[in-house]
């Protein structure tokens, strides 16, 4: 390139004076400040008309136009590569979850342009978005939120949330809430709601408001009143059964349950342990009732071992065993 | 023209002269035009001959592949962002207002986009364009994206040296 170059360090302040000024509220003797440094040297000038250069191009093309694009070329390009990792492609399609993953990245495109927001196992996140929207993130979950001037999508692909729509009072016109999933699309009717993805479906589950949802194969839509659940199957939707769970305990940090097979509550703890929870067949049909905290498993596992007739062995922190109480 | 000059077109020109069929016939199996083949062929030695070097290079075909190579990976970007621009335009009923002088301004300034945000990584540059295209504050993208306000600040740092890097050389 033909210009003349500058020093890098000189280049790295004017950014970092870029990134005060014009990306953040610069207080004024920030400003003062900035005006001493650009006028002490002529380089420190120019690395700054150049930095302010940078911004130039977006501000000369309709932003819907720059994200349109940008997103358009997104899947054209990722449509490439994956034609040349064909047989990896195949490879996945093979698992099922993979599989499932793949069909949400393809009929996704602005997954790559806006980042996802992801929680570790045993993690919890929440996440605010611009029109008002929580959401919540339950443990080893993913989502991604795109809001366009038409529209505002959420993907869940992984794990479980829990969305309290906002309002949208900033847009002139109120905006359709979409969340999409691996196995279909569905349309939030000014709500609070959770959605968990399984193996074979979505269970929706609402609390406030309402849920319209359509399978990705095009089967009957369906709406989801308050106090109800449903699966999002890929073809269907049929009721839910929570087996006595509540379906967002979990945003308070518990399992909340009544009359639960011991079973199922295992498996529940379980995805907030990193490792893995086995369980006696004997044991896991015995009924329970309560509060089980999610942060601290250990606890709600030694918890079980006071008031139920079993016994928990650790063979490694990682790998629980359950099974009936030991008679000595 | 400078002795160094000189020595330089020799060179390009035996290049030329021994391996441009070869090199046609390497682009012809990457691109599906012929024309195309033609024209990037034509674009590696006039890249060799704006160089202020000597080529000297000892495997001269190897040499002259991945110079070919990386013109190969921009004719691709440039044509995927051609049809989305296009499939974009189509998809807007506004569009009609847009005259052809400012379509093509608005193409040539995305692919300097496009250039500038290539080598970002996903969450630099998803931070970036929430900055640029949506006006949105440090804050408030470290709110949306749910990090910190000090990652958000590194990330458009980083996404400022990237572009300044593809305009003014790094």
């Amino acid at each position: 390139m033909n210009v003349h170059a500058l020093p890098q360090d000189v280049v790295d302040t004017a950014i970092a004076w870029a990134v005060r000024l014009d990306y953040n509220d610069a207080a004024e003797d920030v400003r003062a400040a900035f005006s001493r440094w650009l006028q002490s040297d002529p380089s420190h000038a120019l690395a700054w008309q150049r930095v302010e250069s940078l911004r130039q191009p977006f501000a000369a093309v309709p932003p819907q136009i720059v994200r349109g694009t940008l997103e358009a070329a997104d899947v054209l390009r990722e449509r490439r590569t994956e034609g040349r990792r064909g047989a990896l492609k195949l490879l996945s399609a093979a698992g099922l979850s993979l599989g499932a993953g793949w069909i949400a990245r393809e009929h996704a495109p602005w997954q790559r342009l806006l980042a996802d927001v992801s929680t570790a196992t045993g993690e919890q996140k929440t996440l605010r978005l611009a029109d008002g929207t929580v959401i919540l993130l339950n443990t080893d979950s993913a989502v991604s939120a795109d809001m366009t001037s038409e529209r505002r999508v959420v993907a869940v692909r992984r794990g479980e949330v829990l969305i309290t729509t906002g309002k949208d009072a900033q847009s002139p016109l109120k905006r359709p809430f979409w969340v999409e999933t691996p196995y279909g699309r569905m349309q939030a009717l000014g709500t609070r709601f959770t959605v968990r993805l399984a193996e074979d479906g979505a269970r929706v589950s609402v609390q406030e408001g309402a849920v319209e949802l359509h399978p990705a194969a095009g089967g009957a839509s369906h709406v989801v009143s308050p106090d109800e659940s449903r699966w999002l199957r890929h073809d269907r939707t049929e009721p839910a059964d929570l087996r006595g769970f509540e379906a967002d305990g979990w945003s308070d940090g518990v399992i909340a349950g009544k009359n639960i097979r011991l079973g199922d509550l295992l498996d529940e703890l379980a995805r907030y342990r990193t490792g893995r929870i086995e369980y006696d067949r004997r044991v896991a049909d015995l009924r329970l009732s309560g509060l089980f905290h999610v942060r601290n498993t250990d606890q709600a596992l030694q918890f079980l071992v006071q008031t139920q007739p079993i016994s928990v062995r650790m063979r490694t922190r990682f790998w629980v065993l359950v099974g009936p109480e030991e008679k000595d | 023209m400078s002795a160094a000059e000189l020595a330089l077109q020799q060179e390009v020109h035996d290049l030329y002269s021994d391996h441009h069929g070869w090199l046609c016939g390497w682009l012809r199996r990457r691109l599906s035009s012929s024309f195309d083949a033609a024209d990037l062929a034509q674009d590696v030695f006039m890249r060799l001959l704006a160089r202020q070097r000597p080529v000297e290079a000892r495997e001269p075909r190897a040499f002259l592949s991945t110079i070919a190579h990386g013109l190969v990976v921009e004719h691709w970007r440039r044509r995927e962002l051609e049809q989305a621009w296009l499939e974009t335009l189509a998809a807007m009923p506004q569009a009609q207002e847009i005259s052809p002088e400012s379509r093509l301004i608005f193409l040539e300034t995305l692919l300097e986009i496009d250039r500038m945000l290539d080598a970002l990584k996903p969450p630099v540059r998803t931070a970036f364009l929430l900055a640029q295209l949506d006006g949105l504050t440090c804050p408030q993208i470290a709110l949306r994206l749910g990090v910190s306000l000090a990652t958000v600040e590194r990330y458009i740092a980083r996404a400022l040296r990237g572009c300044y890097a593809v305009r003014f050389g790094p």
